[in-house]
């Protein structure tokens, strides 16, 4: 009877969601959307503070943001203090987690020992995919990519290395300081931006050529932090995930 | 020239820090929150914009007079709510860090989509302060509402993207000034359902109950406080300042804030608990400012918006407190707890009695002056509900005070051998605090001219024909 | 099409925090609607033709027409707060398991009459 009276209160929200978005002509049609109407207009030409026609990929350099991947240049200049603020609830839910399930003293043990594929194999794989992380933030301005996917890479590295060595965790402490480290210096570059220039998060470097690997200022900077960041504080979540309940 | 963005990323930059500094980070906390309070006296008001790109399409930090007045009053009051409770920070040292920075970001920030991160981030140390209780069943409910509903809040800004193409308040509540508002009844009405699970508002408050009916002094009162008093300010902001409202959605946020307003109060006073009181109080104190701030009254709001958060820190404390010592927070086995702790319940009773808007006390001036200004606007409807609420409040506040004050049975006679043997020990911070509290509300109540003039921020409110915001909207684009 | 599949989804996830009892089952429907719900960001800034937002040496120029990238900037935001939150739920979920030694709701409900 509850599902019948769900289904028909869903049914009402939906038409009502429907009905209210796609009679309003201004909501445009999927796949009609004119940039011209929206700020990303500007993202496209970098043309925020200064004023450009045209943008071009190994010719323009010196622009208000030499990332040549249009959703970096939104993610860690345009809208930095998102990003910022994206980290700190990254940081403080891996926080909220190591406070739920730090107190847990007890270790989870395989019921198997791993075998020995899995074991050489791990160790043989583990610097390939920490290496792919880093190489994806690092070329976050470049290609699809940067600091959150690279990091999960690492995450993910670190999980498998976790499978393969039960004994691996003794060696977790100092994934700590890296994220406090990382983070408090994403913060004082903002401070450091704002005491040269003004802004808090200003680009106070400068860009290069677009297509460069070196041509995005602060941008390559800021992901490589993030990368570690978003590393360390997955790869805390795993390990708080890991632990058990001691039986007292 | 002090830039605003200074109160939200050094508490989160000593946030950062509190992990590596594992010893120190109760101290960090007092650190963070004494330079914010510092801060608000010294940063000048203007629009900041951030990285050095102009809004609408950078992210800009809008200090006017009300999110000034907002900043000083939240980072003063959690200043002295962390000092009251001092003995409880240390385990959440670095989430109150984070919280501290969350708080003033949504005040500040200029931009829907930032301010829908700064909710996360404090929906999120929410959910975490509230496992303090052990009752893991409330934060679980808290985390699932407060997840749909800043996701619908998402929903709705993102269809309001879509439709002007600008994520920035100014720029979007300039758009929709020439825009039919009656055909974005869907996603203002997201939005709001997203406010509203924070706010407190029938009847997405299912979480309430469990969350504050079970908070120590320390998360009670910066629950019903600071984060109540913030994300109502920022209620404010949106809904009152920035989206432009068709008259139909101005109807269905005042019925749903005048049953907030009736429903808590008449639930407030069916309870026993000194907790539930006070928090069915917070639900109705929060109906009652949300649809205040829909039907554009401004000033008066703030003031009982005020009221409201500062007395609720004070009482939150001391139920907290008593809870914490005594084991429970039932009125009828706590009789007579101030006659042995006089100064901790006269604080409390000021605080009561400012609640329900008694004169001599500064919560007579807000509600005259709410009422004055519903009267202007000719609805004399809402008045009388609230005029209602107020009746319901001081009957129960009044009963609990008596209950609070006399040892003995009801109707026999009340004797200081009586006074329940539960023992309940104030310690300095609490009782200086609280004390002082109560005498601002004093004072505030017998002279209003010094709340008129002392809030330098406020002055400017008073001119609500032309809202300040606007004023910022062509100034900083 | 896919604007209002993103949309049903949303609404399935609504139903599962209805109907479901089981924490898990709770969370799982959670992060449905945030899926649902990511889509429809990302929706909102297809261009049809567009190319994706990045300057190569193929697409090597501004004048070019691109698909909005500003949703898909929101989209990560997104995306990693709902990771978060999940994450936090999780934990709240494992303590609740120790504490009750159930995930039903129903059954926890029983137990803590306070």
């Amino acid at each position: 009877m509850k599902r019948i009276a769900v289904i028909i209160l869903l049914g009402v929200l939906g038409f009502f969601i429907f009905s209210g978005i796609y009679s309003n002509e201004a909501f445009t049609e999927f796949g009609n959307v004119d940039l011209n109407n929206r700020v990303s207009n500007k993202f496209i030409t970098k043309s925020v503070t200064d004023e450009n026609d045209i943008v071009e990929f190994g010719k323009s350099s010196n622009l208000e943001t030499g990332s040549a991947n249009y959703v970096t240049s939104i993610v860690v200049n345009y809208r930095s203090f998102d990003t910022l603020g994206e980290v700190t609830v990254l940081f403080i839910s891996s926080l909220g987690v190591a406070l739920l399930l730090g107190t847990l003293g007890g270790k989870l043990t395989h019921k198997y020992r791993a075998n020995f594929i899995l074991r050489v194999g791990a160790k043989t794989i583990f610097p390939l995919i920490a290496l792919t992380g880093i190489y994806i933030f690092i070329h976050g301005h470049l290609t699809p990519g940067g600091g959150f996917p690279g990091g999960s890479m690492i995450a993910s590295a670190v999980l498998l290395l976790y499978l393969a060595d039960e004994n691996f965790r003794a060696k977790m402490s100092s994934f700590k300081l890296a994220e406090s480290f990382a983070g408090s210096l994403y913060v004082l570059i903002g401070i450091f931006g704002l005491l040269t220039s003004g802004y808090f998060l200003n680009n106070f470097m400068n860009t290069g050529v677009i297509g460069d690997l070196f041509s995005a200022g602060i941008i390559p900077i800021v992901y490589v932090l993030v990368g570690l960041k978003v590393g360390s504080e997955l790869t805390g979540i795993i390990t708080d995930f890991l632990k058990v309940e001691v039986d007292e | 020239m002090t830039n605003p963005v200074l109160l939200i990323v050094v508490p989160l930059l000593l946030a950062f820090l509190s992990v590596a500094l594992k010893n120190n980070k109760k101290q960090l906390l007092f650190i963070a929150a004494v330079f914010n309070v510092v801060g608000v006296f010294i940063i000048e008001n203007g629009s900041y914009v951030i990285g050095g790109f102009r809004a609408p399409y950078g992210i800009n930090l809008n200090l006017d007079a009300y999110s000034h007045l907002a900043v000083l009053v939240i980072n003063i009051l959690f200043l002295l709510i962390i000092t009251m409770s001092n003995e409880k920070t240390k385990e959440f040292s670095t989430v109150l860090l984070v919280a501290l920075a969350g708080l003033n970001g949504m005040l500040l920030t200029g931009d829907l989509f930032n301010l829908f991160v700064f909710l996360e981030i404090v929906s999120i140390t929410g959910y975490i302060l509230s496992t303090e209780s052990k009752k893991y069943k409330y934060s679980f409910n808290y985390l699932i509402l407060g997840t749909i509903g800043s996701g619908l809040y998402l929903f709705g800004l993102i269809i309001l993207y879509a439709i002007f193409g600008s994520l920035n308040m100014a720029d979007i509540s300039f758009k929709m000034l020439s825009y039919d508002t009656g055909k974005l009844v869907v996603p203002i009405f997201l939005m709001f359902i997203g406010l509203a699970v924070e706010a407190k508002l029938i009847p997405f408050n299912g979480w309430v109950r469990g969350v504050y009916g079970n908070a120590n002094s320390l998360i009670g009162s910066l629950f019903a406080s600071v984060y109540a008093g913030t994300i109502l300010f920022v209620f404010g902001r949106v809904f009152g300042q920035v989206l432009v409202l068709s008259e139909y959605l101005v109807a269905v946020f005042v019925a749903i804030g005048v049953i907030t307003l009736i429903a808590g109060e008449v639930a407030a006073f069916s309870k026993n608990k000194i907790r539930e009181i006070l928090l069915f109080s917070s639900i109705a104190q929060s109906g009652l400012v949300a649809l205040l701030f829909v039907t554009g009254l401004i000033f008066p709001t703030v003031l009982q918006l005020l009221n409201n958060i500062i007395t609720k820190a004070v009482m939150f404390t001391i139920a907290g407190k008593i809870s914490d010592d005594a084991d429970t927070d039932e009125a009828d086995k706590l009789k007579g707890i101030f006659a042995n702790n006089k100064i901790i319940g006269v604080s409390f009773t000021v605080s009561a009695l400012s609640l329900i808007g008694l004169p001599l006390f500064y919560g007579f001036y807000s509600k005259i002056n709410l009422l004055l200004g519903l009267f202007s606007k000719i609805n004399y409807f809402v008045a009388a509900f609230i005029l209602l609420a107020t009746i319901i409040e001081g009957a129960y506040f009044i009963r609990l005070l008596v209950k609070l004050w006399t040892p003995g049975e009801e109707g026999k006679e009340s004797n200081i051998k009586f006074v329940t043997d539960r023992k309940v020990e104030f310690d300095f911070n609490k009782k200086v605090i609280a004390f002082m509290l109560s005498l601002i509300i004093l004072l505030a109540g017998i002279s209003p001219s010094l709340v008129k003039t002392n809030l330098f921020a406020m002055n400017k409110l008073l001119n609500e024909e032309n809202p300040s915001y606007m004023f910022e909207l062509k100034g900083g684009m | 099409m896919i604007q209002y599949v993103s949309i049903v989804l949303m609404l399935i996830g609504i139903y599962g925090l209805l109907i479901d009892r089981n924490i898990i089952k709770i969370i799982v429907a959670l992060n449905i609607f945030e899926v649902g719900l990511n889509i429809f960001i990302v929706s909102v800034g297809f261009v049809s033709g567009g190319v994706a937002p990045i300057l190569t040496s193929v697409n090597s120029n501004s004048a070019l027409i691109y698909v909005d990238p500003l949703p898909q900037a929101l989209v990560l935001t997104s995306i990693v707060i709902g990771l978060g939150t999940t994450a936090l739920a999780l934990a709240i979920a494992r303590k609740m398991y120790n504490a009750y030694n159930s995930l039903d709701l129903d059954e926890i409900g029983g137990m803590d009459n306070d």
